[in-house]
């Protein structure tokens, strides 16, 4: 397998606080890798690992197939990184913090300088000091930082963070332009799980500081497709005739009254049907979708949301 | 290395730092003629006692030194830039070592300049008042240079005193400056103390050294965000 990141029992520990512990993860070439956890789960600490901020406890850390240490941070000419707040020099107008960054990086194209900041919709405003632009402004010129010097790997912490919901979407849609068309690979942290559903292939779950799980979206979805959950006077009598009428068997009872439905082998109004038709009144019928959002919190707090 | 100095100077807000250095600049071309006029009119009994008395006043750029840590350091961590400077492709150890060097060539640039402008002030101004006793020899003039080198070199390294405790392990501007005063009045308390004010220089001196190599060797350590 080609992988661009591999960490091996990678840990940090602060304060006699553990903040990342054991985590071994892998991130395949080409792919958009998201971290997904709670507040102070330790995303940003595995993220600081990766791209140098911070030196961790113990563990490996192998990038593009180089073990990657303080000693070998060349490497780093080959990542992008937007790490917690974006971070600039703020009496400097925004060309001059992308030429300090690009200059550390070895990287003197102007041009591709201005058209980092086309592709994040900052142009026009070089010659502004950064201690002038709004949060979102930040957010996009640290966007285009990460991307100036067309890194084969690029690790964004929130970066939609401080958006407005079209600057949002431009972001997902530089993502996914930047990953197809270039082949560049996305590690991606966010507490919006609807928008990181939407732009990436794999999700690494990160609870106290602990990588427990790392799943492809496809088989989440594969997994927890679609359910009918529907609302009744008689939940038991329901999940009776379901059973004995319809043979369904895989569904589950959920905050006493409601009943999802995961055998989708009888349509909604079969269902509807068959319950009128036994004198159960419905009170409510829906066909729903179970989110990366229903997974994560269940894989998090080990259940149902609503159970 | 030099790059990375460059690349230091360039984070830098110049423009405040320079009107910095014009005022250290002026004060420090005033101040010998002043002591001598108004405070220590004893300096004035020859060139030697004069450019004696211009070594200690010159000890003044320590604290332009701390106030560079404060910039380079201090202020990298609590705004942050610090942690943006560990994600690119240098180790911690260089990217001390560029500040250190920076702060050193800087201290030890502007220190020469102000030697000399002080030295030539004084010079002109003794033609206008005689505040300065006797005539300026050939063996003068080679003293002052040799003080000018010796004194510019201890500047930049007796600056860094404060550097490992307070302005990496504490990152704390107040005790940093706190401390530079320190290290540039002490000398001139020596009196006080009973030590000759060269016993005071040098062990500054050592502690600088020792304060660099500190911050250099645990940069990995305790230069952690």
């Amino acid at each position: 397998m080609n992988y661009i990141i591999k960490t091996t029992g990678l840990s940090k520990r602060a304060k006699d606080k553990a903040l990342a512990s054991d985590i071994n993860l892998d991130v395949y070439k080409g792919e958009i890798y998201g971290l997904l956890g709670k507040n102070g789960a330790g995303k940003t600490t595995i993220m600081k690992m990766l791209t140098g901020m911070t030196i961790p406890t113990s563990g490996e850390i192998a990038l593009f197939g180089k073990s990657f240490n303080e000693q070998s941070k060349t490497l780093l000419r080959r990542v992008g990184s937007l790490i917690e707040y974006p971070t600039f020099y703020e009496h400097l107008t925004a060309m001059d913090n992308l030429r300090l960054h690009c200059e550390y990086l070895g990287y003197y194209d102007e041009q591709g300088m201005k058209q980092a900041l086309d592709l994040v919709q900052l142009s026009g405003i070089e010659k502004k000091k950064v201690k002038e632009f709004s949060l979102g402004m930040k957010q996009r010129l640290g966007l285009a930082r990460a991307i100036v010097a067309k890194p084969e790997l690029i690790i964004l912490d929130e970066p939609t963070n401080g958006l407005d919901p079209i600057g949002i979407k431009d972001i997902r849609d530089l993502i996914l332009v930047l990953n197809k068309q270039y082949g560049i690979t996305f590690v991606l942290s966010s507490h919006i799980l609807g928008e990181m559903e939407q732009v990436v292939n794999r999700i690494g779950v990160i609870e106290n500081g602990r990588l427990i799980q790392q799943v492809a979206l496809e088989d989440i979805r594969k997994q927890h497709t679609d359910y009918i959950e529907l609302l009744t006077s008689d939940p038991k009598k329901t999940v009776y005739l379901l059973e004995s009428e319809l043979g369904i068997v895989n569904m589950k009872l959920i905050q006493g009254d409601r009943i999802r439905i995961y055998d989708l082998k009888h349509t909604q109004q079969q269902i509807s049907r068959m319950l009128i038709s036994h004198n159960i009144e419905l009170e409510e019928i829906q066909k729903r979708n179970s989110s990366l959002e229903d997974y994560f919190y269940k894989l998090i707090h080990g259940g149902g949301r609503h159970d | 290395m030099i790059k990375y100095m460059r690349l230091e100077w360039k984070k830098l807000d110049t423009k405040n730092v320079l009107a910095e250095v014009w005022i250290y600049l002026i004060i420090m071309m005033l101040l010998p003629t002043f002591f001598i006029m108004k405070v220590l009119p004893v300096f004035g009994q020859s060139y030697a006692s004069a450019i004696e008395l211009n070594s200690f006043i010159q000890l003044g750029y320590v604290l332009f030194g701390a106030s560079l840590i404060n910039h380079v350091f201090i202020e990298q961590y609590k705004n942050k830039t610090m942690a943006l400077s560990f994600s690119y492709p240098v180790s911690r150890k260089t990217l001390f070592t560029s500040k250190i060097l920076f702060i050193a060539v800087a201290v030890f640039i502007v220190s020469i300049i102000s030697y000399l402008l002080s030295g030539l002030t004084t010079y002109v101004l003794n033609l206008f008042f005689s505040f300065i006793e006797g005539e300026l020899t050939a063996s003068h003039l080679t003293s002052y240079i040799s003080k000018i080198l010796i004194g510019s070199m201890l500047n930049s390294i007796i600056c860094f005193v404060p550097l490992f405790l307070f302005g990496i392990l504490k990152r704390a501007v107040v005790p940093t400056i706190v401390c530079s005063l320190a290290s540039m009045q002490l000398p001139n308390f020596s009196s006080f103390i009973h030590v000759q004010p060269e016993t005071i220089i040098i062990v500054l001196t050592v502690l600088g050294v020792i304060s660099i190599g500190a911050s250099i060797m645990t940069a990995e350590k305790v230069g952690e965000i």
